[in-house]
């Protein structure tokens, strides 16, 4: 009897604590230190063929450093970074992570990221790499490190271009002459251009130009007419300008004449960036990982630097997608994790075996301009473009509450390209919303 | 002697008992109660996740009353609710009163009407954006050969909600049939035949007898229907582009922002989790005041077999 009812307890308690235990699962560190090693917890988001590559990577990192114990949590984009913001505020984060360029900054405004100035300017010579300085906050504090480099060009089918009898777009290109161009690579579905009298907006089988939210949309355009979003501080609207205007007004005009794509055509798409991979628009403004789709798609194409503004300023988009130490975790692995990082950027075989994967641009410079890089073999061929556009390459005005501002900024200019609000009114009610927002944050 | 055992085997009974609860006892305290409590009291504090909260009192209920999107997602629900629970309650009992003959290949009928109900959001969203994608969609071609004007479907603010409606009705309307078919099969067989003899016809038969026999099923049903209105997140995120742009979903121009989307588009999107917390509670508290009127109403048409 007394055994039975001990057994009953036992039992009733060890199922309790297992759905306990696996009810907060993942909360635990594996902080149990084996002898003298340092466990660190390496996050990152990944598909398939960038996964195997990382583990490679790590477990190559752990033969250089003994004394290191990495144990990695990946996930695909969008579950990664969900279950980050929560496992930070669980205490149970990873020591260093991978962070898409644009959330840096809400990870070091919000406290989750460890100032890196000390270590960056200790042990790393700054001028050998890509978009390290564009990781550095309006103080000039570094919160990351690169990991590898998103940066927009223009991506052109040079069989469209042919088949129109159209030259192939240059290096002189103003935003004007890109739209001349796409005047005649717009082609209904009777295969007349957008210039024919007789050519139907409504049935556009061909676009002129794949235009796609900020980073592949108005962003290069902003800027490169002289206007933006954000002033040097990142707490300020500057939406309301001429410049603004100007180049909003040039945006609408392409959108309204069915030679560039509007929100609404993008959605009858499988995907927002599908129009140009599927043969179904002349160009793009793209980041270098668009490569990989128009390679797969074999299409005949190259990449040239994103067109001039009407002043000649030029703009292209960066993205430095960076490793970002975890504020709170203990010294000696933040220590460990700057070695990871310091492996990462530093060693020749592990920026040579990222890049093949072709997904980035190599951080370290040297790498980057070598043949490796330049010379793979498969188009583009002018892969230059995306090396001299660092030139005049700049930040897409992320901050603590970009993802917000930038939603209620979208909201108003959306609807400025359906043509459903004038573009004076939808830059005065961005201007309005968006201050807001960082008013909310900054002003609190 | 024999009391004593007696007592010993109701003790050992009623620990056997909460062994064999313990999962729900469990499962409920750290997912509903703590859960319950912890957003309660998130809605009274200004928390971003990845910092702890601060207490800021009534703030989020203040912002709340003065936020015109609240009040246009709050809009956008009932207006889902007021098409969609009507719609889908309507068209399952006729489907079930049909479906509840005896006709050939009736479970293969069945079956069919049951398909959407076990597919994911997703598949679904394939299916509908068939019909309704306005560059190679059936529909628009359907309209351009009438010699009509092509629509934006999705993408318009006008049609998006009907259409969301319409979509999830076709999914779910096979599932409250089932409910309707257990409904109508409990119904008494001998009621119809007493009525029968007295001669009445079909149509009487149906208002007369059916009607208020499955009342306390239709009653389940429109509770049902209105909770799970009011809990309509999948369908919107999936079918307005939530999974290219989180924040996205509930376009355009916030047509089809439902409540459940907003909350999580200001919880997880923006990281207002103490803002959306609010909404929550709000939700919460609207859906629990609709239920007891509910409650209250189905006094006057509900009957219930004694």
């Amino acid at each position: 009897m007394r055994k039975h009812r001990i057994v009953t307890w036992l039992a009733a308690v060890g199922l309790s604590g297992a759905l306990l235990v696996s009810g907060c699962s993942g909360s635990r560190d594996a902080a149990g230190n084996t002898g003298e090693k340092v466990s660190l917890k390496l996050g990152y988001y990944s598909s398939g063929s960038s996964d195997a590559k990382m583990q490679e990577l790590v477990k190559r990192f752990m033969d250089k450093h003994p004394g290191i114990e990495v144990t990695t949590e990946s996930a695909p984009y969008g579950k990664f970074f969900q279950k980050l913001d929560t496992q930070i505020a669980a205490g149970s984060a990873p020591d260093v992570w991978l962070s898409d360029g644009v959330y840096v900054a809400k990870f070091a405004e919000r406290g989750a990221a460890k100032d890196l100035t000390d270590w960056v300017s200790k042990d790393l010579n700054t001028d050998d790499y890509y978009g390290l300085e564009f990781n550095k906050d309006a103080n000039g504090r570094y919160w990351g490190v690169p990991q590898g480099v998103q940066i927009a060009v223009l991506f052109y089918n040079k069989e469209m271009f042919d088949k129109a009898g159209q030259p192939y777009p240059n290096e002189n290109w103003t935003w004007d002459d890109l739209k001349q161009a796409a005047e005649v690579l717009t082609l209904d579905s009777s295969g007349r251009n957008a210039r024919d009298p007789a050519f139907d907006g409504k049935a556009v089988n061909q676009f002129g130009l794949a235009f796609f939210s900020i980073t592949e949309g108005w962003m290069s355009v902003f800027k490169s007419y002289g206007g933006g979003v954000l002033d040097e501080t990142m707490q300020k609207s500057v939406i309301q300008s001429p410049e603004n205007k100007r180049a909003l007004e040039w945006i609408v005009d392409g959108m309204k004449r069915n030679l560039f794509t509007d929100p609404s055509d993008l959605k009858s798409f499988k995907s927002p960036v599908a129009p140009f991979p599927s043969r179904q628009a002349a160009m793009r403004i793209g980041i270098y990982a668009r490569v990989l789709a128009a390679n797969e798609a074999g299409l005949n194409y190259d990449v040239t630097l994103l067109p001039k503004g009407p002043d000649g300023k030029r703009f292209a988009p960066i993205i430095a997608n960076s490793w970002v130490i975890n504020s709170k975790t203990s010294d000696a692995k933040a220590q460990a994790a700057w070695e990871w990082i310091k492996y990462w950027v530093t060693d020749d075989e592990v920026q040579k075996e990222w890049a093949r994967l072709g997904e980035a641009v190599p951080v370290k410079k040297s790498v980057a301009n070598s043949p490796l890089f330049l010379e793979t073999g498969t188009p583009p061929q002018n892969k230059q473009a995306f090396l001299d556009s660092f030139a005049f390459a700049g930040r897409l005005d992320d901050n603590a509450v970009w993802e917000e501002w930038l939603s209620k900024f979208n909201d108003s200019i959306n609807r400025a390209f359906l043509g459903e609000m004038p573009v004076e009114e939808a830059l005065a009610k961005a201007d309005r919303d968006v201050q807001q927002v960082l008013d909310a944050f900054y002003q609190k | 002697m024999e009391t004593v055992k007696k007592h010993a085997q109701k003790k050992s009974e009623g620990r056997w008992g909460l062994l064999m609860v313990s999962p729900y006892i469990v499962h409920f305290v750290v997912f509903v109660a703590v859960t319950f409590l912890a957003s309660l009291y998130f809605s009274f504090s200004d928390y971003d996740i990845l910092n702890p909260p601060q207490w800021v009192g009534l703030a989020n209920y203040e912002k709340l009353v003065h936020d015109p999107v609240f009040w246009k997602a709050l809009w956008n629900t009932v207006y889902f609710a007021v098409l969609f629970v009507p719609a889908q309650t309507f068209l399952a009992l006729v489907l079930a009163v049909a479906l509840n003959q005896k006709l050939m290949g009736l479970k293969l009928i069945r079956l069919a009407h049951f398909l959407p109900v076990i597919s994911s959001w997703t598949v679904i969203y394939y299916v509908a954006d068939a019909i309704f994608n306005p560059r190679f969609g059936m529909a628009n071609s359907l309209l351009m050969r009438l010699g009509l004007e092509p629509q934006k479907w999705l993408q318009d603010e006008w049609l998006v909600i009907p259409i969301l409606v319409l979509v999830a009705v076709w999914k779910g309307v096979g599932y409250i049939m089932v409910i309707f078919l257990a409904g109508l099969q409990n119904v008494p067989q001998e009621l119809y035949e007493a009525a029968d003899m007295d001669g009445a016809g079909a149509v009487r038969k149906f208002f007369h007898i059916t009607m208020p026999m499955i009342s306390g099923t239709t009653f389940l049903v429109l509770i049902l229907s209105t909770i799970s209105t009011f809990q309509a997140f999948e369908q919107i995120y999936v079918m307005t582009g939530g999974s290219v742009d989180a924040t996205a979903a509930g376009g355009p121009n916030n047509a089809s922002l439902l409540l459940m989307v907003y909350l999580y588009r200001e919880g997880f999107s923006f990281l207002h989790m103490g803002y959306a917390s609010a909404i929550a509670w709000v939700l919460f508290i609207m859906l629990f005041a609709f239920t007891l009127i509910q409650v209250k109403l189905q006094k006057r048409w509900v009957y219930y077999e004694k």
